[in-house]
């Protein structure tokens, strides 16, 4: 046979652009190439043979030799998502040949949601994953992958961009953003084994491509406003309803009003900017960015500001060897506001003014109803700025030797500071908001990271077979520590004059910590796909952690992936009604190292609060705090995940569904010891089994009717059911949800009931007179109070008559997300729920005395016999303030989460402004949410043990914007 | 190495293993025991609630609806799951855990002798002081002696203990107080004060005597204490004032002060939660119309004790007409020139013992044992300093009468032992009833054992009867 030398470039259809790195190998022979940095290959070839050309994202190429020494290929972009390319953590694989459950948002998305979070742009796009944002500049929303796995520790995923482990994504531009990946099931994730108990979540962010320079700038400018404000009573309904509280004419009912509310909130501004450019040469790649973001918060005073600067660079050093940069600094500068602002605007009686006549602040001294604080008071003196610095780095190494093989070895380095600067002046605003002395303080922490992580890759196509292996290191240290001084007596002439030493050297105080901690991982993984229908991913990590002891620090963390893509059987051949079909099952175990510190160790509290006083002096007091267990072992977490994917009508409709069951082991778990053990909080240790079990379902249909005119409309809907499996301790049950009133605990995490239950007594009625009352179970009661049900039936209500009323953990998620394409012109629909979740309304029932009352309360209490046998009267004291069902409320809520309309202007004109395209738009984002609850937000949040209790919560805002993309 | 790497010791916080190793060790942890006397679970609300507001000296006080839990305490409506009842609870036990860690561990470390010694009576008489609060109010309670070891809470339920019997908490409580009574000194140099003394031993165990009606026991301690040189204070006004702490009569006292800078050292409440509401503090316990009519025609005690709406104080503070309340406790008062830069009244001591209350202790105990003279004499140092006329004679019965009602205005409103004392005499329905108040002989005299508690035992505690 006549072999033949062949040569030629390959490169991008639509572009012209070389592609660099892409595969030719000679079809049925193991004989293959790749080509250069040009896009060159050379192979020998036999002269009647088939080229085979291949690169991740583009159509698969054949092409006959035909006797040519010259073949130049273009390849075609997939457009189809079968060909989508997804992050898996140390690699890239294409989707079709994933076997787990991974998650993909691409940049397009991100950007078009306007938010300044890139977390929150996630909220109802992604089955499985819960996001409950807040309104708060510069927070981050939380996030629950498939259900609330953990108790203890941390529920949040792993954070990881561009390789680097971080805590949060508050630091990132959106708009820097490629891709953002979640690892859901276990086999997906087991590749980061110690930290991917709740999932991972991978952010790429953008790189430079060879080619011609471009610059995009990308801004918004726009309002935001608060959305469904709480209606409270007025001066004359509150006074109705103490006087009837307290059974006398405490207040007149035709007292000026006043609408806290209203009085603290505003119409806030927002506007984003960012610029970004890329491009490079053959070697050389890069792509750099600058942003700026300004927020005011809709609590007045309340503002952030964000900077955000990235310089991503590689550089193909020679043919095998390639280095490259990506460092992200971010900046961000606040000026807070008090933490309890929206509890004392929600407590306080709208009988105090805002001012009195005299221009002083409306006191509650004024008023005999007890002591509140005035909220305007609050903001005015609230003076807190707080600012910090960010730099998440990483430098890689790639060696790429002998047919197949790529050695990388990648460094990241994390430093960051943040600082705050609090002064309360010496002031007497009213009679509980008063001081007599100044107080400055001001706090710095800092916290720095080292990961160093070496993989080996080996890449290789024999005949049928296609394998992709990998082995790696990894070791990482975590840093940080605070420092906390305060002075009493600076004086406030300047911000300059902010310095601790200025004051009384006498009323010096410190407080300063730290934590570290370390890690060191071995890790390996196989993809091997046969004739391109069955797949298999195999991963095992082998991982320490110094939160885990000696001895018990190491643990394997196995997974297994299979997958079947029917679709390429033969079988499947003649049929019509499948354009794709694939299965797929897999099983892992992953470990949460996210656990409390030092829970082996004994520690020492040296709580001022315990410091001895003698003769005026204080003697600082020291003491065994904890009593560490006798062994501490992993939580660990495993996982089945059996999933389906299909197309139909050309691939035009795509549907995926995943069932998975999701335990966890062992988890770190708080028994509350009994009180004459004389240890406050909680022994911790293995004490706990978790389950979340349940069902993902996408739908998407995407349709190109002509060239001018395409839609698309896609759905997804998740069903996650979580429960207590098992603690190790016999009818151990961990009450938690602590309310400040009497100490009552609204949550209970107990066998067979999901994590953080609301637990209390049924209110089966509402006493309406005295003959009721007489002979219940509740003697002492008056008529107006909630008739508790007396479950054990034995004529008295107490502990033994609470049960579980509520379950914070929603049960299901779910979003649409449409987009219409007409010319230059699209509207983008998003719309996202949250349905069979309850809410403890906490602000209802911490009372300690005359707080103010909902509207709904107020309109609906009881006020005499026969008029309410649900809300109780007014007198919210003693028993109608333990912890019942009247107080859960249905958390379902169903929100427009975005409503974009934007416009391409058309190719000519914008040529002829020497850009390549220009969009504007305009975008309402949250503009309309329905919720049934009396309440701010249906947006709660919270600790796993204590989630759903709604005190105080900043509630999400609507905003509208006009933005402008260009690209030059 | 990657062995060593990983071994990383907690930060910025001293490790167990490292405590307890040498002389300061023990003195840190004493300290923390006298630290938890200022906690809010064991000197506020729930402190103020169960010893005065529950009896007939005080309402709840402050305004109509506020803190509506602590009315139940004073009407006796209190059920099992009310808050603050399982933080006294918690609070007590936290101060015996302290004291426990003391007396488990210092005996290990090598140290001057007769410190080790003095330390560990100090950690003694607290663990008695707690238990007495414990007993008095819950009745018989789990008696734990020793901490928790490391991986002891691995099967929480062999700590599980049930309650020990009313006597053999008392016997235990004996036990501490008649030891560290042996050791602790009778004075401290200046820059010590504060620290529990020899006296302080021995009043106490006077008063846990008087509860178990060990007449002759009383009558003895209280000898020993007079015999450590404690008179009584010229003017009772100033007793209760700043300048007045550490007095010549004063026994024991916690000691509390506003540290500069350091707020959450500054941090007892005692005072606070009772200063006239609007003006200084909180306003809660009220003190009733029936403890200003229980002061005789010139008691000088009544003005020094009860707070008026609109008065004028010695030091020139003004009480608001517009208080709510028409009394407050001027026992808690601490006069407008002090800093409240760390809240009001955080430099006021909370008196637990002064030398009135151990004469009138042996009075008391004379008196049932017919040393009608002794008692007559005791009375009357107290009576004359107050301005009263002494009394000359009384049947026992009488002389009873007369000393339970001088305990009464003596000590009212002070450290809080009104309802005990009610208890003790075995009339506190009679009295109770009469004052109005929904009490139920055979229940009321003890408080119910914090449900949170009974949950945690799974059963194991029992519940004290009626509630």
């Amino acid at each position: 046979q006549n072999t033949i030398s062949v040569q030629g470039r390959v490169t991008d259809a639509s572009t012209g652009q070389p592609l660099i790195g892409a595969g030719v190998v000679v079809q049925g022979t193991s004989t293959g190439t790749q080509t250069d940095a040009n896009g060159n290959y050379t192979i020998s070839a036999p002269a009647d043979g088939t080229l085979a050309v291949s690169y991740l994202g583009y159509r698969n190429a054949q092409v006959p030799v035909d006797n040519r020494s010259t073949i130049n290929i273009q390849l075609e972009t997939d457009t189809e998502t079968l060909q989508e390319v997804v992050v898996t953590g140390y690699g890239v694989q294409e989707k079709r040949d994933v076997t787990g459950s991974i998650a993909s948002v691409k940049s397009e998305e991100l950007v078009r949601q306007a938010s300044q979070n890139p977390v929150s742009s996630l909220q109802g796009k992604v089955a499985g994953v819960n996001i409950t944002n807040t309104g708060q500049p510069g927070a981050s929303p939380q996030i629950r992958i498939r259900g609330t796995g953990s108790a203890l520790g941390s529920a949040d995923p792993l954070y990881v961009v561009d390789g680097t482990f971080v805590n949060d994504l508050s630091f990132l531009n959106p708009a820097d953003i490629e891709s953002i990946e979640i690892l859901k099931d276990a086999s997906s994730a087991a590749i980061y084994g110690v930290r991917a108990a709740n999932g991972v979540v991978l952010v790429t962010t953008k790189r430079g491509k060879s080619g011609e320079a471009t610059v995009n700038y990308n801004g918004f400018v726009g309002v935001q406003r608060v959305t469904n404000q709480l209606e409270m009573t007025n001066a004359s309904e509150y006074a109705t309803a103490v006087n009837e509280k307290n059974g006398s004419e405490l207040l007149s009912t035709n007292l000026p009003s006043t609408d806290w509310y209203d009085q603290i909130l505003r119409t806030a501004m927002i506007h984003n900017h960012q610029v970004t450019a890329s491009g490079g040469s053959e070697k050389v790649t890069y792509s750099a960015s600058a942003g700026y973001l300004n927020q005011e918060g809709i609590i007045k005073g309340n503002e952030y500001e964000r900077i955000t600067a990235r310089l991503q660079t590689d550089i193909q050093i020679s043919e095998n060897i390639k280095v490259g940069y990506n460092g992200i600094f971010y900046n961000y500068n606040s000026d807070d506001i008090p933490g309890d602002i929206f509890y004392q605007a929600y407590v306080a009686p709208p009988v105090i003014p805002v001012f009195k006549a005299n221009g002083r602040y409306g006191d509650p001294v004024d008023f005999p109803i007890g002591n509140f604080a005035n909220p305007q008071a609050s903001l005015d003196w609230f003076y807190q700025k707080s600012n910090g610095q960010r730099l998440t780095s990483n430098a890689f190494g790639e060696v790429k030797f002998l047919n197949g093989f790529t050695f990388r070895s990648s460094l990241g380095l994390n430093y960051g500071i943040d600082e705050y600067t609090n002064y309360r002046s010496r002031d007497s605003l009213t009679t509980v908001q008063f001081a007599t002395r100044s107080l400055l303080t001001q706090r710095r922490s800092k916290s720095n990271m080292w990961l160093w992580e070496n993989t080996l890759t080996y890449d290789k196509s024999f005949g049928n077979h296609e394998i992709t292996a990998l082995l790696g290191t990894s070791a990482q240290e975590d840093k940080s520590n605070y420092f906390t001084g305060s002075v009493n007596d600076v004086e406030f002439n300047s911000e300059a004059n902010l310095y601790l030493d200025l004051g009384d050297p006498e009323t010096y105080n410190i407080d300063a910590g730290g934590a570290r901690g370390t890690f060191v991982s071995y890790f390996g993984r196989v993809n091997y796909s046969f004739l391109d229908r069955y797949l298999l991913t195999a991963t095992l990590r082998y991982d320490a952690s110094s939160n885990y002891p000696r001895g018990d620090r190491w643990e394997y963390f196995p997974s297994i992936g299979l997958g079947w893509r029917v679709i390429e059987e033969g079988f499947m051949q003649n049929q019509t009604i499948f354009d794709n079909l694939k299965l797929r099952a897999s099983w892992g175990r992953l470990g949460n190292n996210n656990i409390p510190a030092n829970l082996y160790r004994s520690t020492v509290s040296t709580d001022p609060r315990l410091g001895a006083i003698r003769n005026g002096v204080l003697y600082p007091g020291w003491n065994i705090n904890t009593v560490p267990p006798a062994t501490l072992f992993w939580e660990v977490v495993e996982e089945v995940d059996l999933g389906v994917e299909m197309g139909f009508l050309n691939n035009r409709l795509t549907v995926e569904a995943d069932w998975y069951n999701r335990k966890t082991d062992d988890a770190i778990f708080g028994v509350t010891p009994l009180g004459f053990l004389g240890l406050g909080g909680q022994i911790r240790g293995n004490y706990a089994t978790f389950r979340n079990r349940g069902l993902e379902f996408i739908a998407n249909w995407s349709d190109e009717i002509s060239t001018d005119v395409s839609y698309n409309i896609g759905f997804n809907f998740s069903r996650n059911r979580n429960e207590v499996t098992g603690v190790a301790i016999e009818n151990a049950a961990f009450f938690n949800g602590n309310l400040p009133v009497g100490g009552y605990q609204v949550s209970i995490t107990r066998v067979g009931d999901p994590i953080g239950s609301f637990y209390g007594y049924e209110v089966e009625g509402i006493f309406q007179n005295e003959q009721e009352v007489e002979g219940s179970a509740q003697p002492n009661a008056s008529p107006g109070d909630f008739r508790y049900r007396d479950l054990d039936g034995n004529q008295v209500i107490d502990e033994r008559d609470k049960t579980i009323i509520g379950n914070p953990n929603p049960g299901f998620i779910y979003g649409i997300n449409t987009g219409f394409r007409f010319k230059g012109f699209d509207l983008q629909l998003d719309i996202q729920g949250v349905a069979d979740v309850d809410i403890y309304n906490g602000n209802r029932n911490v009372r300690y005395g005359n707080e103010n009352y909902d509207k709904d309360f107020f309109d609906n209490r009881w006020t005499g016999p026969g008029t309410s046998n649900s809300y109780p009267s007014a007198d919210l004291t003693g028993r109608n303030l333990d912890p019942n069902d009247f107080y859960v409320e249905k958390g379902d809520y169903i929100r427009i989460r975005n409503l974009q309309l934007g416009y391409n202007l058309p190719t000519s004109l914008v040529k002829s402004l020497k850009m390549q395209n220009l969009r504007v738009y305009i975008n309402a984002q949250n503009p309309v949410t329905w919720f049934d609850y009396n309440g701010f937000s249906p947006e709660v949040g919270g600790a796993p043990v204590s989630q759903g209790i709604d005190r105080n919560v900043y509630p999400l805002s609507a905003t509208y914007n006009f933005g402008v993309n260009a690209t030059f | 190495c990657s062995e060593d790497f990983l071994d990383v010791e907690p930060e910025g916080e001293p490790v167990g293993e490292e405590f307890f190793q040498t002389p300061e060790h023990a003195l840190l942890a004493v300290n923390s025991i006298y630290g938890n006397l200022r906690e809010w679970n064991v000197s506020a609300f729930a402190h103020l609630a169960i010893t005065t507001i529950a009896s007939d000296n005080a309402e709840k006080g402050s305004v109509p609806g506020d803190a509506g839990f602590m009315e139940e305490y004073d009407n006796f409506t209190l059920t099992a799951t009310e808050g603050q009842l399982n933080g006294y609870w918690n609070g007590q036990y936290q101060a015996i855990n302290l004291a426990n860690q003391v007396l488990s561990n210092v005996p290990l470390i090598s140290m001057d002798e007769a410190l080790k010694e003095r330390l560990l009576a100090e950690a003694k008489f607290f663990r008695a002081y707690h238990y007495f609060n414990l007993v008095r109010t819950f009745g018989g309670v789990p008696l734990r002696l020793s901490v928790p070891q490391p991986g002891q809470q691995e099967d929480p339920a062999t700590l599980n203990l049930p309650r020990a019997s009313r006597e053999e908490v008392y016997a235990q409580i004996v036990q501490d107080l008649t030891e560290a009574s042996q050791v602790l000194p009778a004075t401290y140099p200046a820059a010590e004060r504060g620290r529990a003394t020899k006296g302080a031993a021995l009043g106490m165990l006077a008063k846990v005597q008087l509860y178990q009606e060990n007449w002759q026991e009383v009558v003895n301690l209280a000898n020993q204490v007079e015999g450590l040189g404690y008179t009584l204070a010229e003017d009772y006004y100033s007793i209760f004032r700043i300048a007045g702490e550490h007095n010549a009569e004063s026994i024991f006292e916690i000691e509390a002060q506003t540290i500069p800078g350091n707020c959450s050292a500054s941090n007892s409440q005692w005072a606070e939660v009772q200063g006239v509401r609007g003006q200084f503090g909180w306003g809660f316990v009220e003190p009733t119309e029936d403890l200003v009519n229980a002061f005789e025609e010139g008691d000088e005690r009544l003005d020094a004790t009860i707070l008026f709406r609109g008065e004028t104080t010695p030091e020139g503070d003004v009480i608001t007409e517009a208080a709510p309340n028409p009394r407050y406790n001027q026992k808690a008062y601490v006069p407008s020139f002090v800093t409240n830069e760390c809240g009001y009244a955080k430099d006021q001591n909370i008196r637990i013992l002064r030398f009135a209350e151990v004469l009138l202790m042996r009075a008391e105990a004379a008196n049932e044992l017919g040393d009608t003279q002794q008692a007559l004499d005791d009375l009357n140092r107290v009576r004359v300093r107050a301005g009263l006329e002494p009394i000359e004679s009384a049947s026992q019965e009488e002389l009873r009468q007369i000393i339970w009602h001088e305990r009464r205005v003596e000590l009212a409103l002070e450290n809080g032992d009104r309802f005990f004392d009610l208890v003790r005499q075995g009339r506190a329905a009679e009295v109770l009833q009469a004052h109005g108040k929904q009490f139920t002989p055979g229940k009321n005299e003890l408080f119910p054992i914090p449900q949170q508690q009974i949950i945690l035992s799974n059963g194991i505690l029992t519940q004290n009867p009626g509630y």
